[in-house]
Formats: C-alpha cells, sequence, structure tokens
C-alpha cells in the first residue's frame, strides 16, 4: 500500500522552478516544469549543493554549484562533474494538494 | 581524410579522460591508448584545494573522472605511471619510456602542466609545497594536519582555496602576493577589493603588493622577509603563482609553441602545427576573436577542448566551446564566472556586497554599452545561470531591472529574452 504524503499545492512552486522539501528526514525538491511536477533528491550527487537552487531547462535540472545536469524524470546524470543518478520519486496531484510516495 | 585506427593520448588528466570518452561515445571502435605519467587514473583537480585537502581520518573523497573499469570496458590501453619520451612525427612512432613505441594515426597531446616553480622556495625542501598533483594534496594535508600556522605565495584562484581549507582546518594563515589585488588575472578590482574584506574578517592576513626579498628554511620552519621589511615565520609554505604548461615534447617534436605564453598552438579544430597532432586542455594558446593569444587554465576549458579535439580527430562536425565559465569556492562562497574580464567594463550589483555576511550572495555584471561581457555570481549559481543566455546572446542589460531584487533573476531574464524574440 503505497504511503502518500502531502508536501505542497497547486501553485506553491512557479514554472521551471523548484522547491526545497524535507519529508521524513530526507531531503526533496519539487520541481515544475512543462506543466508537470517532478520530485527528486535535492542534494547533488558530486558535491553538496541543493538542486532546488539550480537552473530548469529541457526537463533537466542543473545543479547550481558546478552545473552537473540531471534528468527530471528518471534522475539520469548527464553531465559532468557528477557521476550517480539522482532518486526520483512518485508525485501526484489531488485537487490541489501535490503529494509524494516515498 | 585517412582512416583512423589507433588513436594516441598524451596525458591522462581531464582532458584526456573526457577526449577518449568522446571517443567513443561518437563510435570510433578503433584502438585508443593513454600514457600518463602520474600512478592514478584520471582524476579531477579542482577537489585537491579543497575535499582532499580538508580530508579527515583517511576518508578521501572520490575524485576519479571515470568508474573504475572505464578504461578496460572501453577498451581502451591506460598506461600509467608512462612518459611519451619522443614523438617520431614522420612515421607517426612515439616512443615510451617503459621501452615500447605506439604507432598512431592521430595523436593527442593533453599534458596539462607543472605548478611554476620559485627558484628560492625548493621543492625538495620538507617546508615548501607546490600543489598540482593527488600526491602534492596528500603530502600537503598531512603537514597542515600538524602545523599551527602557514604561508601562502599566491593570491590567486588556487592559493585562496587552500588559504581557505587550511583556515577552516584551524590554521594561521597568511597569503603573500605581487599584485596589490587578489585574483587580479580574473576580476574586476571592485571584486578583488570585496573579497580582500571578506578574507581579512576570518583572521587570515594579506600580504599584497608586496616582493619576496629573502628565504631561509631552517629545520622544519620558514622564514620569509618581505620587501618592505615584514618578517614571516611558519611552519610550512604553499607556493601557488600559475601553471606552466607541459610541452617539451611537443617543442622536441616540433610543434608551435606560443612565444608570449608558451603553451602549444592550436586553432579552433585544436590541430596543431603539426599534421595528425592535435592538443587540448591546460597546455594550449588559443586564440580569440581577435587574434590574441591565450590559455585558459580552467576546468571547462579542458573538457571543451577536449570534446572539440576528439571530433576534430574523427573528422565530425561539433559545436563550438561554451561560454568561459569558472568557479572557485573559498571562504564559505561559491563563486562563479562568466566570461573573460576585459577593460573598459562598467559593474552594476545586483544584491548585498556584505563582506561580513556569513553567506554573502550578490551578483557583479560588467557591462558595455548596456552589452554584458563579464559577470561574477557569489552563492548565486542558479541565478548566474539564468543570466548566460543573456551574455551568449549579448542582450542589452538596464541596470534599474537587472537591480531589482523584487524581480527574480530567472524571471528577469526570461522577460527579457522574450521581449527580444518579439
Amino acid at each position: 500500500m503505497t504511503n502518500w504524503i502531502k508536501v505542497a499545492q497547486v501553485g506553491d512552486v512557479e514554472e521551471d522552478e523548484s522547491l526545497a522539501l524535507e519529508v521524513n528526514g530526507t531531503q526533496l525538491a519539487l520541481h515544475f516544469t512543462e506543466g508537470e511536477y517532478f520530485i527528486t533528491d535535492n542534494v547533488c550527487t558530486h558535491q553538496y549543493a541543493l538542486l532546488s537552487d539550480g537552473y530548469i531547462e529541457d526537463g533537466c535540472v542543473e545543479c547550481p554549484l558546478h552545473q552537473a545536469k540531471f534528468d527530471l524524470r528518471t534522475g539520469k546524470v548527464l553531465c559532468d562533474p557528477a557521476t550517480v543518478d539522482i532518486n526520483t520519486y512518485p508525485v501526484k496531484t489531488e485537487g490541489d494538494d501535490i503529494l509524494v510516495a516515498l | 581524410m585517412s582512416a583512423v585506427s589507433s588513436i594516441l593520448v598524451v596525458g591522462a588528466g581531464q582532458t584526456s579522460a573526457v577526449a577518449v570518452a568522446t571517443l567513443r561515445d561518437s563510435g570510433y571502435e578503433g584502438r585508443i591508448t593513454v600514457v600518463g605519467d602520474e600512478a592514478h587514473a584520471p582524476y579531477e583537480r579542482p577537489p585537491l584545494s579543497k575535499a582532499v585537502l580538508a580530508a579527515v581520518n583517511a576518508e578521501e573523497p572520490n575524485i576519479s573522472i571515470k568508474e573504475r573499469d572505464f578504461f578496460s570496458d572501453q577498451n581502451i590501453d591506460l598506461r600509467l605511471g608512462t612518459r611519451v619520451l619522443a614523438l617520431d612525427t614522420h612515421t607517426r612512432t612515439a616512443h615510451l619510456s617503459d621501452g615500447s613505441s605506439v604507432v598512431y594515426d592521430r595523436c593527442l597531446l593533453a599534458t596539462g602542466g607543472k605548478a611554476r616553480r620559485l627558484r628560492n622556495l625548493p621543492e625538495e625542501a620538507n617546508q615548501v609545497h607546490y600543489l598540482r598533483t593527488l600526491d602534492d594534496a596528500r603530502r600537503l594535508r598531512t603537514a597542515l594536519q600538524q602545523a599551527r600556522n602557514a604561508l601562502i605565495v599566491g593570491g590567486g584562484f588556487l592559493g585562496l582555496e587552500t588559504a581557505s581549507t587550511a583556515c577552516d582546518m584551524g590554521v594561521k594563515v597568511a597569503v603573500i602576493d605581487t599584485a596589490p589585488l587578489l585574483m587580479a588575472r580574473s576580476v574586476p578590482s571592485a571584486f578583488s577589493k570585496w573579497l580582500q574584506a571578506r578574507i581579512e574578517t576570518t583572521g587570515t592576513q594579506l600580504y599584497l603588493g608586496t616582493s619576496i626579498a629573502n628565504v631561509q628554511l631552517p629545520g622544519n620552519a620558514v622564514h620569509i622577509a618581505l620587501d618592505d621589511g615584514t618578517n614571516l615565520e611558519a611552519d610550512l609554505v604553499v607556493v601557488a603563482v600559475g601553471l606552466t604548461p607541459n610541452t617539451e615534447l611537443a617543442r622536441d617534436s616540433g610543434l608551435k609553441l606560443n612565444p608570449l605564453n608558451g603553451g602549444i598552438e592550436v586553432d579552433a579544430y585544436c590541430r596543431s602545427s603539426v599534421d595528425d597532432i592535435f592538443a587540448a586542455g591546460d597546455c594550449t594558446s588559443q586564440r580569440d576573436a581577435d587574434q590574441n593569444a591565450f590559455r585558459l587554465e580552467s576546468w571547462q576549458n579542458a573538457n571543451e577542448q577536449a570534446r572539440v579535439a576528439a571530433h576534430s580527430m574523427l573528422g565530425i562536425e561539433t559545436r563550438p566551446p561554451a561560454y568561459p565559465w569558472f568557479w572557485t569556492d573559498q571562504f564559505n562562497c561559491n563563486v562563479q564566472i562568466l566570461g573573460l574580464p576585459q577593460p573598459g567594463l562598467d559593474y552594476v550589483i545586483r544584491g548585498d556586497m556584505d563582506p561580513a555576511a556569513s553567506m554573502p550572495k550578490f551578483i557583479m555584471l560588467g557591462l558595455r554599452n548596456s552589452i554584458p561581457h563579464h559577470a561574477l555570481a557569489v552563492n548565486a549559481g542558479g541565478d548566474l545561470r539564468a543570466l548566460r543566455p543573456l551574455l551568449e546572446k549579448r542582450i542589452p542589460i538596464d541596470p534599474a531591472g537587472f537591480c531589482d531584487t523584487s524581480v527574480s533573476v530567472k524571471a528577469y531574464s526570461k522577460a527579457l529574452l522574450t521581449s527580444v524574440a518579439n
């Protein structure tokens, strides 16, 4: 039975922006781009930096520290200096609520 | 173009690793030989003055550029602890220090550089440290862990990062530089002065615009007398006064070196003056749009030239290098820079330039006739990234709009790009 946790409301995050969240002690980021929500780990796998402070373009988020790029849908790392993928989490909306499954 | 079945890469650093990965990604299935004189597989150098130096209890971060099995999985012959002694450019044969020879169709020189030595601070002395390799960083780390104080000669990127890390390790630090301003080669004076004020809040001492008059190296101490009469004493000294490109092999093989900066001359495709020999990374001299020669010592340039050289060797079209971008992490600031410094720029500042803030955040934008040519961001990397298209496309900036902090930089940039497109 999936445990869905409400993390935000529609309108909390603007287009091509991200929001830092902490859920059950895990640092996550909620991203909104091209009309879709994505939730990933918030800490870059290369060095400690928050992807929620980064830059979203073409369905990817770039780390603000050294521009490592990750695919928002799959978490796959796309360029140096990171070499490890980030985790992604299922996200859904119910009315105005945005929920994550951990 | 003749068929390529054997590619030799001289050097096993950042440029080399990215070049060979690009070769395989591009579908090249022929022989690749990489020869490097260090004992380590290619690794990133930026962490050497930061996380590697600061590592505690031998918990060093993994700085390998590729996973351990990458080279064998990709059929790349990686020969470490080996040098190329000579290149016979007529027979296209390289003679290696292990007695073997490699015949190549294309050769890439990615030999990087060596920390510039000062004659009065010999590297053989125990108390003297130069920092370029992982082995250097480990030796310096051990020394810093036991030191009460340290002198750093050189107030550029490397000297300051080392100072910052040493300071975090509880070592009392003094930095000496002949230039009156910090990081003078890379940033405008307003930023240098801000950085100086910030560093001084940490208790780190700065002796700028001064030369070394005398050096004594008794036992386990360093005594340095400056030309203004100041006498400094410390347990160790780190010398970070620039990089000398490794070009002996290129020179001996008849390649043209730039007389001003010493780098191996290459064109926009990383071709050297000799057919079938390419060069990329810290060892090269490039030309800007006005044909001025320059060496670009940066992580990004290593990656970009590696890609260009790899595609060029295969005769494949490639996109031009990215807009120059640099970063330095020091004294609790992630400083990112877009573009190269140039004279005649007026800088506008967005945010609060408080040197004493625990985490300062601001952006300086250098304009000429309203066009942005240089941008520096402190703890605002995401914002700098949002500004990048404005510099790439040379879009005029209105300072009042840019400095208005009620509008996010991303929103400002997006609006400007949209209005220009319409």
